[in-house]
Order: C-alpha cells, then sequence, then structure tokens
C-alpha cells in the first residue's frame, strides 16, 4: 500500500489544526501511522482512497472530520478552449485520454515533491503500475496547443526527461531506466502512444516517460495534465484526484475539449440513499438528518430528502463509492468506530467440528498415546525430499506452483514420511529415542487428502516396531485391514508393508532403507508408517464446491 | 571388613540421609617425588653430584664427560656456584644448599624451594579426600537398640508380593535428591495446541466447522469475493498461480454481471471487462475466505455460524516473520438483522476469551467487506497491535449468491497470538521445529500470560 509524506507545516496550514489533533485523529479516517518525524509523519492509506494520497486530499477530509469545513467540495471548471484529439489507431492500443489545463500553480520544491509523491501512488493503486492509467504533467507555457494523441512510428525520436540527446522511442525502452522498466506494457503492440502539439514535438511517450520540453519547474505557472489508459473510468479518477488537489491549493482548473466532450467537469454524482438501509447495516438508529450530518463530515453533500431518504452528492475524487453501504461505512467512521456499543449476536446455533478435523483430532490422540510427538510441517517442499532422497519415483500427480519462490518449495506435499525424516535430520542433535508423528493434507492432482504419518529413530527401531504402530492405528482408527508385502523402495526389502483396505492400498510401513537413512544423513534405523485417512469410516469424501 | 572404600562411603551416605551419622568431605592438596625426584633425593641434585666430582678447577672438555654434565653445569652457572672462563670451570665458593635442596629432603617446608621443584617435574601435586565418618546420637541410639543386620533389597518381586514375604524383606530406600530420569511424553506440537484452544472456543459458542481444499479456482479464491481481476492481490507476484484449471459452478454468470455492472444491487461493480478463463485458473488459496462462501453459497439461509483454521499460501519469500504457508482463523455469522454492532460485540467477546481484555476498532479495508475495521488488542510490552481483519460482505459478495442477510466476518493471523503465547520471535520455529523446545515447553498453556507479549 502507498505511503504518503505529509509534512507537518504544510498539513497544519492546510486543515487548521495543530499535529497532535491530525496524529491523534488520521487513523480514525482509515490509516496506519508507519513513521512519525520531527517535520513529517508518513501515513499508510487505504489503496481504496486514492483521493487521500496527497498532502491537499488529507487535509480536504481531516478539515470535514474536524467539523471545521463540511459538505460537498465545490469546484468550478472554465473551459480552456484547448483540444486534444485522439487518434483511432490507439483504440487497440491504449484507447482513452483524461487531460485538464492547470493555470496559476505557484510550485516550491516541497509542493513538486507531494506532487510527484501523489503521482507516484496513482500510479501503483489507480493506474496498477501505469498499465491501466498513466499520468503527465506538463509545462504548458512551453508547448503550443491544440495537442494529438496519437499512435506513433517506433522509429520516432525525442528527447526524454534526464537525457540530453534524441532517442527513438524503441532506444528509450532499451535504455532509458524508466523504459526498462515499463517496456513490457507496450512493447508488443505496432505502434507506440505519443503526445504531440501542433508543431509535431513530443510533450509524452505515455505510459513510459515525458519528454524533457515540459519539464515542470519551480518557475512553471500553468499545467497541462494528461493521463492515458485502458479503462475510462480509472483514466477519469486520476484526473479528478490531480485537479481537486490542485485546486485546493488556490489554482485555476480548466478544462479541455477531447472529441465532443469537457474533461473534466469535477461535479459530483448523486445517489439516493435509505437511513433505514444504514440504520439496519450499522445497527444504530439514524433518521435521515442524522444521516445527513454524519455524511457532510465526510465531504458528501447530503441533505433528507423524505421520511427516509437521503439525497447524497458523491465527491467525483470518491471513486471507491460503488454502492449504497460504501456511503454507509463512511457514515461509521463519521459516527466514530469507538462509539458504537458493541453487542454480542443473539444467533443461536449449535456448533460441530468438521469430520476430517474430527479424524486429525482422533488421530493424534492415537499417536501421542503411543508416545510420539507432533510436529508440523510444511505443505510446500520439492522434488528431492519426495522423491530423490526417498529413492521413490515422484508422482505424476504431484502439483507443481508455476512460480515458485525458491528451489525448496517447488511442489505440494503428495507425502509426509519424506517430511518426517527431513524434520528427523533437523534434529540430529537431539536426544535418541525421538518418535515424531504429523497428521495434514496432502496433495494428489488438486485433490486434498488426510494423512497421518510417524517416525521412530533410535538404536533398535525395526520392522516390528512399524507393524506394531500400523496394527495400533488400523484398530484404532477402526480401518479393516489386510497386510501385503510392499514393494516401496523407501524401504529395506523384507522389511516392509501394505495396509489394503476394500482392495486399495490405504498405508504403508516399514524399516526404512538405510540409502534412505543416508540420504537424509541419520545413523540410526528407523521404523516409520504412513496411512492414508480417506479410508476412516466417516470420512466425508472430498471437499466438494457448491 | 573386606569391603571397598566405594561401599563403605556409599554406606555411609545412605545413614547420613537418615540422620544416623555424618560424613564430612575434606579434600587435601598433596605433593610427592616422581621417580627423578626419588632418585635426586637420595643422591643429591644432578648439580650437587657435578660439583663433589671435582676439585676447584676443572677443564670444560673434561667435565662434559660427566654423566649429569648436560643438566648440572648450566644450573651450577645459573645458582653461581662456578664461573666459566677461558674453557675452564672455577668454584666460586658461594655453595650453600638452596631453597629447593632443603624442600627435596622435606616437602612439608613448601615454599619456592618446592615450586621449583615442580617446575622441574621433580614434584607433582595430587588431591586426596577424607571422609570423616561420625555417628550422630540418633546413630547411637539406633545401634544401641540393637542393629537389624537383614539384607535390603532392590526390588519386589511378584514371588514376594504373592507368597506375603514382602513382609520380611527390607526394601532399599531412595534419595529424593538424585535426579530422575527424564521422559518425553507423546505430545501434541504447541502450536497445534494454541490452534485448539482457538477451535475449542469456536466450537464453543456455536460454530460449524469448514474445511475445504487447498486448491481453489481463481473464481472461489477471488472473483466470488468481488475481486477484481486485475486487483493487485491477484498478481503473480503475491499468489502461488497453478497450471490445472478448474469448472466454474452454474452461477457463475451472476458473480460476473456483479463485476461488470453490479447486477441487480445498488452497486456499480467495476466495470471494464471479465475474463472467464482467469477465473477458471487455480491457486493455492489465499486465504480460508475462499472456503467461507463456498460454505454460504451451499448454506444461504439463515442462521450460519461457521468457522475454518487452515493453512493459507502466500507468495513470500521466507524470514523471521513471513513464511509462504501459514494458519489462517476466519468466522463468519449470517442471521436475519445482524449488524456491524454485532460484528464489534462478537469480535470483542472473542478476544477476550483469547485472552486479551483490551479490545479496539478503526477503520480498515478490505476488499469484499464493508463497512470494514481493524481491531486491535492491548499487550502490554507491545501496546496496541493489530489482530487481524473484519468486516460485513459487501452485497456485490453476498447477492450473487442468493443470501440476502448480513454476513458478519472475521479473520486473523493464528501464528501471530501463537508467538505471543509461546513466546518466540521467529515464525520459521512453529514449523521447522526443535524438538528439544517441543519436549520443553509445556502442553498446558495457561502457564504462558498471553497479555506479557512475546520476546
Amino acid at each position: 500500500m502507498p505511503v504518503i509524506r505529509l509534512s507537518y507545516r504544510y498539513l497544519e496550514k492546510m486543515v487548521g489544526a495543530d499535529r497532535e489533533t491530525i496524529l491523534a485523529h488520521l487513523p480514525m479516517i482509515g490509516s496506519d501511522i508507519e513513521r512519525i518525524e520531527e517535520d513529517h509523519v508518513d501515513v499508510e492509506f487505504f489503496p481504496c482512497r486514492p483521493d487521500l494520497f496527497s498532502v491537499e486530499g488529507v487535509a480536504r477530509a481531516m478539515r470535514g472530520f474536524l467539523g471545521r469545513e463540511t459538505g460537498l467540495p465545490r469546484y468550478s471548471v472554465m473551459p480552456s478552449g484547448i483540444r486534444f484529439s485522439v487518434d483511432p489507431g490507439l483504440a487497440t492500443i491504449r484507447p482513452f485520454l483524461g487531460s485538464a489545463v492547470i493555470r496559476n500553480v505557484s510550485l516550491d520544491e516541497e509542493s513538486i515533491l507531494s506532487l510527484m509523491g501523489l503521482q507516484e501512488a496513482l500510479h501503483w493503486a489507480v493506474g496498477r503500475g501505469r498499465s491501466k492509467v498513466a499520468i503527465g504533467i506538463h509545462d504548458l507555457d512551453a508547448v503550443i496547443p491544440p495537442f494529438h494523441y496519437i499512435a506513433a512510428e517506433k522509429s520516432r525520436a525525442f528527447v526524454p526527461l534526464d537525457f540530453d540527446r534524441e532517442m527513438t522511442l524503441d532506444e528509450i525502452l532499451d535504455e532509458h531506466p524508466k523504459g526498462r522498466t515499463y517496456a513490457h506494457i507496450v512493447r508488443d503492440f505496432p505502434r507506440y502512444p505519443l503526445i504531440v502539439d501542433a508543431r509535431d514535438r513530443v510533450l509524452s511517450f505515455p505510459p513510459i516517460i515525458n519528454g524533457e520540453l515540459t519539464r515542470v519547474t519551480e518557475g512553471t505557472k500553468n499545467i497541462l495534465l494528461d493521463t492515458t489508459g485502458t479503462d475510462e473510468r480509472a483514466v477519469a479518477t486520476a484526473v479528478d484526484i490531480i485537479c481537486t488537489a490542485f485546486a485546493d491549493t488556490g489554482a485555476a482548473v480548466q478544462s479541455v475539449t477531447i472529441g465532443e466532450r469537457e474533461c473534466p467537469s469535477l461535479a459530483p454524482s448523486e445517489r439516493i440513499v435509505s437511513s433505514d438501509d444504514a440504520s439496519a447495516l450499522l445497527g444504530v438508529s439514524l433518521d435521515p438528518k442524522d444521516l445527513s450530518l454524519l455524511l457532510e463530515r465526510m465531504r458528501y453533500g447530503a441533505e433528507p430528502a423524505g421520511p427516509s431518504e437521503v439525497r447524497v452528492l458523491v465527491p467525483c475524487y470518491r471513486a471507491d463509492i460503488m454502492h449504497d453501504w460504501d456511503i454507509f461505512e463512511d457514515a461509521a467512521i463519521a459516527y466514530g468506530y469507538g462509539n458504537f456499543d458493541a453487542e454480542m449476536p443473539q444467533t443461536y446455533t449449535t456448533g460441530a467440528p468438521h469430520p476430517v478435523m474430527a479424524i486429525y483430532a482422533i488421530a493424534r490422540e492415537i499417536f501421542t498415546g503411543l508416545g510420539f510427538q507432533e510436529v508440523l510441517p510444511f505443505t510446500l517442499t520439492n522434488e528431492r525430499v519426495l522423491a530423490a532422497k526417498m529413492q521413490r519415483p515422484l508422482k505424476d500427480s504431484v502439483l507443481r506452483v508455476m512460480h515458485p519462490i525458491s528451489e525448496e518449495q517447488t511442489v505440494v506435499r503428495t507425502d509426509l514420511l519424506p517430511l518426517l525424516l527431513e524434520m528427523c535430520q533437523l534434529n540430529r542433535h537431539r536426544e535418541l529415542p525421538q518418535r515424531l508423528f504429523a497428521v495434514g493434507d496432502v496433495v494428489e492432482g488438486i485433490q486434498t487428502l488426510p494423512r497421518a504419518a510417524c517416525v521412530s529413530i533410535h538404536a533398535t527401531a525395526d520392522f516390528s516396531e512399524a507393524y506394531a504402530v500400523a496394527d495400533a492405528l488400523a484398530r484404532e482408527l477402526a480401518v479393516a485391514v489386510s497386510v501385503e508385502e510392499s514393494k516401496d523402495p523407501a524401504f529395506i526389502p523384507g522389511r516392509r508393508g501394505t495396509l489394503v483396505c476394500a482392495g486399495r492400498e490405504v498405508g504403508v510401513f516399514g524399516e526404512v532403507h538405510p540409502a534412505v537413512l543416508n540420504a537424509w544423513e541419520l545413523e540410526h534405523p528407523v521404523a516409520a508408517v504412513e496411512v492414508d485417512l480417506t479410508a476412516v469410516p466417516g470420512y466425508p469424501g472430498q471437499p466438494g464446491t457448491p | 571388613m573386606g569391603v571397598t572404600q566405594e561401599a563403605v562411603i556409599q554406606y555411609a551416605h545412605l545413614l547420613a540421609d537418615r540422620g544416623l551419622c555424618t560424613v564430612d568431605r575434606e579434600v587435601t592438596t598433596t605433593y610427592t617425588l616422581t621417580e627423578e625426584g626419588k632418585q635426586y633425593a637420595r643422591d643429591g641434585l644432578p648439580e650437587r653430584q657435578l660439583l663433589g666430582s671435582f676439585g676447584e678447577k676443572i677443564p670444560v672438555q673434561d667435565l662434559t664427560r660427566h654423566p649429569l654434565a648436560r643438566i648440572g653445569i648450566g644450573q651450577m652457572k645459573r645458582k653461581g656456584w662456578v664461573v666459566v672462563r677461558g674453557g675452564i670451570v672455577e668454584k666460586t665458593g658461594n655453595d650453600a644448599p638452596g631453597e629447593d635442596e632443603l624442600a627435596l629432603r622435606d616437602l612439608s617446608r613448601g615454599g619456592p624451594g618446592l615450586t621449583e621443584l615442580r617446575r622441574r617435574n621433580l614434584v607433582v601435586e595430587g588431591q586426596e579426600t577424607r571422609y570423616r565418618i561420625a555417628i550422630t546420637p540418633e546413630g547411637l541410639e539406633c545401634a544401641r537398640r540393637g542393629l537389624d543386620m537383614s539384607e535390603e533389597v532392590g526390588s519386589l518381586t511378584r514371588d514376594q508380593i504373592i507368597s506375603g514375604s514382602w513382609k520380611e524383606v527390607k526394601l532399599r530406600k531412595y534419595s529424593l535428591k538424585a535426579p530422575p530420569r527424564k521422559v518425553y511424553p507423546g505430545k501434541i506440537h504447541p502450536y497445534q495446541r494454541v490452534i485448539g484452544e482457538m477451535r475449542e472456543i469456536l466450537l464453543c459458542m456455536g460454530f460449524t466447522e469448514i474445511y475445504g481444499g487447498i486448491v481453489q479456482s481463481a473464481f472461489w479464491n477471488f472473483d466470488a469475493l468481488f475481486q477484481p481481476q486485475d486487483h493487485p492481490a491477484r498478481e503473480m507476484q503475491d499468489t502461488f498461480y497453478l497450471r490445472e484449471t478448474m469448472p466454474l459452478p452454474e452461477c457463475y454468470g451472476r458473480v460476473r454481471d456483479m463485476h461488470l455492472h453490479g447486477g441487480d444491487t445498488s452497486s456499480t461493480g467495476w466495470g471494464g471487462r471479465w475474463s472467464r478463463e482467469k477465473a477458471e485458473q487455480c491457486v493455492l488459496r489465499t486465504h480460508t475466505t475462499s472456503l467461507s462462501i463456498q460454505h454460504l453459497a451451499a448454506h444461504p439461509k439463515p442462521p450460519v455460524k461457521a468457522f475454518c483454521i487452515n493453512r493459507v499460501y502466500r507468495r513470500e519469500a521466507i524470514d523471521p516473520t513471513h513464511l509462504p504457508e501459514f494458519e489462517q482463523l476466519e468466522g463468519i455469522v449470517m442471521d436475519k438483522g445482524v449488524t456491524f454492532r454485532h460484528l464489534l460485540g462478537f469480535l470483542k467477546e472473542f478476544y477476550h476469551r483469547m485472552g486479551f481484555p483490551g479490545v479496539r476498532f478503526r477503520p480498515g479495508y478490505f476488499p469484499y467487506t464493508e463497512p470494514s475495521v481493524e481491531p486491535e488488542v492491548y499487550v502490554p510490552s507491545l501496546g496496541w497491535v493489530e489482530m487481524g481483519g473484519a468486516g460485513i460482505f459487501r452485497q456485490e459478495v453476498t447477492a450473487p449468491f442468493g443470501i440476502t442477510h448480513p454476513v458478519l466476518a472475521w479473520g486473523l493471523g493464528v501464528s501471530r497470538i501463537a508467538m505471543l503465547r509461546l513466546g518466540l520471535s521467529d515464525l520459521r520455529l512453529l514449523y521447522k521445529s526443535d524438538i528439544g523446545w517441543v519436549r520443553e515447553t509445556p502442553s498446558w498453556l495457561v502457564g504462558l500470560d498471553t497479555r506479557r507479549g512475546g520476546e
């Protein structure tokens, strides 16, 4: 989640409250304070609230929450008269464009940093790493309208930010740091998106990099904003959030004509919500007036519009408001989570364990009765553990993860026994005998199956110990088994057995093969048992989906 | 008496345990001459013998023929008995016996002479242990009454028990001062015990346990929970994707519509596109909420109270506080008329039962709940600690499955509580356990103060 740096000096000025008051209330509007420093605080805001990714946005919300300035913030937008065309060739590349002109900005080093921070956070949260939306901010006075958003030849060249020579678009993707980072978004298209002015000079190569030509500096007075992307709503949201932040600093937002429409409008959207629904969701009684007052503190426009209706104006920057309950949550935040009278629900039900968990619990009881200690090995493992070290072939049904984090965790376990031997290896320095067991899920194909297994390592561990434990387990779990000679290469020939139930192999036991012991660097004999718990009467079958 | 010294001492200790005698152990340091030392004590030190072998002076070559010359010449020079000038050894007349020679005659003199002899390996230091055994008044009294000389036996036999001869035998008493042999009982893993406690709390509160597959379709893991298909949490770097696919349930169209335009609810939906292929792809479940929603889909009528404690998977590199697999606890309550206030009430009760008296709430964000809340519990050593997340399932989540009543939901990382509870700071120890630690951790966990926190 994005961490936003809020300077106290600027924040206190914008909110009109001291830092202690602000810090005390920040978590209560929905954020996690990361670090409190001498001159600033780093705050993590929720990804659903990109409007809080700037000091201006936080201050706007905080003024409402503290009751200093409530209700809908109103923004007026005059037309700039500037036109921006969109090349139809972009329809399959990066079709959507948003834009605005912002006049009379006064930038200093701090506000440029804040602006870059907002842009970065929006790229992450709204732009999905620039693939969905990318934002460009330009010095308007360096270029001449109208502007054109075009699908350009890859051989076009311009001077990108932070470079002092012309580069072709492909060179930028190969050589510019931003080009290398974001090349994957556009690389496969036959043409690349480009923004040019009336004289065909390049402003930007979205979503990669702006041109040096329109670099924003402390001297910049007028700004041209562009947002491009693949999702119309997200492209518009980014424009609204940046424009309202600028407007709060006193700059004037003007619209740009894109095709037939003026962008942005910064107008609220309207919803009629029911105070009865809000009361039913939150468990507190709210009439339309109560609800309106709460919502005004969250910077909505709100007024009673009937016996249980409230007309709500949702600010343009609140892209997260999709459903009435999103508005009710804000009412709850204004009400104060600490002010709810928490009450236990009266819902009466009887509890019940799941049958598989009940079988696991019984298996644990049997093993501990036999003197075994439980361990809880990982379920992610690798082929060496499951196959090579066990002298076993890897099962065809083994489930591989597509992008493992390390060589140690490439597959999901198909058996427990290898993990138990790994546990013995980890504990070679501990006193013998060690009798360890594990119960838990294994995966074959996409099926999750319950298993139980144990190992006993000590100087006199042998086949008869394994046989005795296997027999006790089967009897205690009420599994009627017969025993046959096993061919499992993990065990010593002539010292291994298979448990068979209703014609199906449901377990294996025996004395672990010395070559397997060598592979695990174990110096004493090991008696081992593994049982398939699907054979236990009462096993409910594969967990299904409805 | 025909008994060894060790046996006498052992019996004396047995008597002392019964207060019949006292045993004082006294350790003294002793010095004894080595073989070489004994020889010199008889014949004199090599330099003394050498000094006596010639007159006032002697050429060096002649003296070196003497068998003790190699040790003797150097020592005589060092002690100032002789000087060597122009190849001639000449006596100085200063040849009074030194401290070493006096000590050699009488080791009990000690002092620097003894140190010198030890340095020359003529004397070795040893230790002698003496036991002083004295009878106590009780012992005297006991002896006066007459000693019972019948023999004590080590173990009770079947014959003695059934024949009644046990009445005559004297069973040897054991000393409680010797530590017992350590045995380690079979036991449940401490972490599993913490999980078991939570499970019991929820069963006692009337919750039904859910269990389900580790492998889930992205549909159940994400789409059914209204996570948009381009949500960052769905990306490859956070989720273990699998090559396998799973067919979608019949109702998938209603979930698709919810994503596209909000279905029949007041929601706008996410807009954009919705891909069936993305929904069919399998993942290792990233949360047990994928099981909760399937349980609700199968039981859409109120009331439902269900929970699940099981392993979930995130694509995280292993370090002391992150693992790619860990346990999550998740609970849901669905009923007519349950509200946000009930959710908070439920959370308070649950955390109280877990041993956290201080609970508070602040706003949270989870893609599938609205309102959302982050509960915090008070741990004296750590302050307010975030303890999971909770909320009411969005209508976008419940409506496609015909669930018309609110669903209160909450989840928490079980390992976090277990680490506080067990005093661990490295998550890995829960899974790659040191058997020594498992053996030494008591099964009864109440002795560990939940409110103390974990260092």
